[in-house]
């Protein structure tokens, strides 16, 4: 379980969280949402570890890290794994030696092991056969698929997504969501999702919690951002709230229904 | 104040780098995979360049010397003014000059790239320290591979006098090299291997130290290469000059 109780933090002077409460629960996919420069990536770095907190307390399976050593936190980190919004893959080094980073550099298995490993969870993300290739010439989708692959392979207990859906095309978008749903499945993970995208987190998410100006609401279950009479939640859920309402409408003007049938032949 | 802070800062940083390559190195920590992706990358591409630039020192320096004791009839001994000073000064500071402006420079570049797109994040994320895995492979690479590119550039740079020595004054090969054994000592050559050392650890420790304080995207890049080319060479020229007893306290010591 992650569990973060009055977290603050910041750069220099500048404080970002003003008191961050939030629990993230064991095998449970948890949304954090909010707009842009509300303080949600300044957030993941202090789950990370990349930048420690002025005050407050971060639990990660039942013990505060947020003042230990940065050795100590590396241990820590082990049990967590961030899929980075821009991959962050690294350009001099294959897909396969990307994928593979963990088991072969951290955890010094031999290569010969380690390939099969990364053939197997290649297989899995639907990329079979660009082991050789570089960085450079896979797709954004592409990418984006080698770094989730570089994250899983370790088998994380703790998994951080930040805005694993951004720049993607609707069908890339619906295979993220369907891998992330999966991962969650098969290895019993406790996920985090950073994310803008309302449509993936009504999809994969279980909780929902709202940061807006260093302060995280706790929103429900994500079925409530559609319902919330609350006015933060409201207020950052209004474009999206009408558009939903807009392509509602705009099916029943042409007899449809919400998932496209015909309303005469709907079951 | 600010400044001063900021240099020792600086030379703090580049004495921690090395140490804790030699403390990786030495404790068999060093991943060797790395170690040599490197020195191919940043040493052995940079032999061509070198020799080149050493070849036209060697020859100008020839020229110069040729012109000068030929008139005094001592054009034998141009072979073994030349070796020395490329063994004292023009291999370790020639060739340092031009690791500081090929792999120096392609290190800030890498590192601040990587920084600037989160891969020492990842890094980071990934459980692994960004210097084991970036800084000390680049380090020992340098170390190793900044004598061996200096080797190739002095005997171009002894031929390429020589070959101008023989074209202008038509001096034989033995009559060149007759006086060297007389002028060039051991003292010399450790003393030639010992700064090659020390420089390419400098450079590969500013390169470093260069590319992780990248902030602020492509410029960010642009500027810390310029800075990590600009302070290398500096730091060359001012340990050259730190450096000048060694070779004498080299020679008592032999």
């Amino acid at each position: 379980m992650l569990q973060l109780e009055g977290i603050r933090a910041g750069y220099g002077d500048t404080e970002v969280l003003h008191g961050i409460n939030l629990v993230a629960k064991e095998r449970v996919t948890t949304a954090i949402i909010g707009a842009s420069g509300s303080g949600k990536s300044t957030l993941l770095k202090v789950i990370m570890g990349f930048l420690h907190p002025t005050a407050g307390k971060l639990i990660i399976d039942g013990q505060d890290v947020a003042q230990v050593s940065e050795q100590e936190f590396a241990k820590h980190r082990q049990k967590m794994g961030l899929v980075f919004q821009e991959s962050a893959l690294f350009d001099s080094l294959t897909v396969a030696e990307n994928v593979g980073f963990f088991p072969y550099y951290r955890e010094k298995k031999p290569w010969g092991k380690v390939l099969p490993m990364v053939r197997e969870m290649l297989e899995m993300l639907d990329l079979p056969g660009i082991e050789n290739k570089y960085p450079s010439e896979l797709s954004g989708g592409m990418r984006r698929r080698v770094a989730l692959g570089r994250t899983l392979i370790y088998k994380p207990k703790i998994l951080l997504y930040d805005e694993p859906t951004t720049g993607l095309d609707p069908t890339m978008i619906g295979h993220v969501d369907e891998i992330i749903r999966e991962m969650n499945e098969k290895f019993q993970v406790t996920s985090v999702l950073v994310s803008h995208d309302l449509e993936s987190v009504l999809d994969v998410a279980e909780h929902v919690f709202l940061v807006q100006d260093g302060i995280a609401q706790d929103v429900g279950e994500p079925w409530h951002l559609l319902t919330s009479k609350d006015a933060q939640v409201a207020r950052f859920t209004k474009s999206w709230r009408e558009h939903v309402e807009m392509y509602r409408k705009l099916m029943q003007s042409k007899g449809f229904d919400a998932n496209g049938t015909p309303k005469g032949e709907a079951q | 104040m600010g400044y001063v802070l900021g240099v020792f800062d600086f030379l703090g940083a580049v004495v921690v780098y090395v140490a804790r390559t030699l403390a990786y190195l030495f404790t068999g920590r060093l991943n060797l995979r790395l170690t040599t992706r490197q020195m191919e990358f940043l040493g052995v591409n940079t032999i061509p360049l070198a020799v080149l630039v050493l070849s036209f020192v060697g020859a100008t320096i020839c020229y110069l010397l040729a012109e000068e004791l030929g008139k005094r009839g001592a054009a034998g001994y141009t072979g073994g003014f030349l070796l020395v000073a490329m063994l004292r000064e023009f291999i370790p500071v020639l060739t340092g000059v031009v690791m500081a402006g090929k792999a120096g420079a392609a290190i800030t570049s890498e590192i601040g790239s990587m920084k600037i797109s989160s891969q020492i994040d990842a890094l980071r994320a990934l459980s692994t320290d960004p210097h084991w895995f970036l800084t000390a492979p680049r380090v020992v690479a340098l170390l190793i591979m900044l004598p061996v590119v200096g080797a190739f550039a002095g005997v171009a740079g002894f031929y390429a006098g020589y070959a101008m020595v023989h074209s202008k004054i038509g001096l034989s090969y033995a009559s060149f090299s007759s006086q060297v054994s007389t002028f060039a000592t051991a003292g010399d050559f450790y003393t030639c291997l010992i700064k090659c050392l020390i420089f390419g650890a400098v450079i590969a420790a500013v390169g470093c130290y260069m590319g992780y304080r990248v902030k602020g995207g492509a410029a960010g890049v642009g500027r810390e290469v310029t800075n990590s080319v600009v302070v290398s060479i500096v730091m060359i020229f001012g340990l050259d000059l730190v450096l000048l007893p060694l070779n004498h306290w080299l020679k008592e010591i032999l």
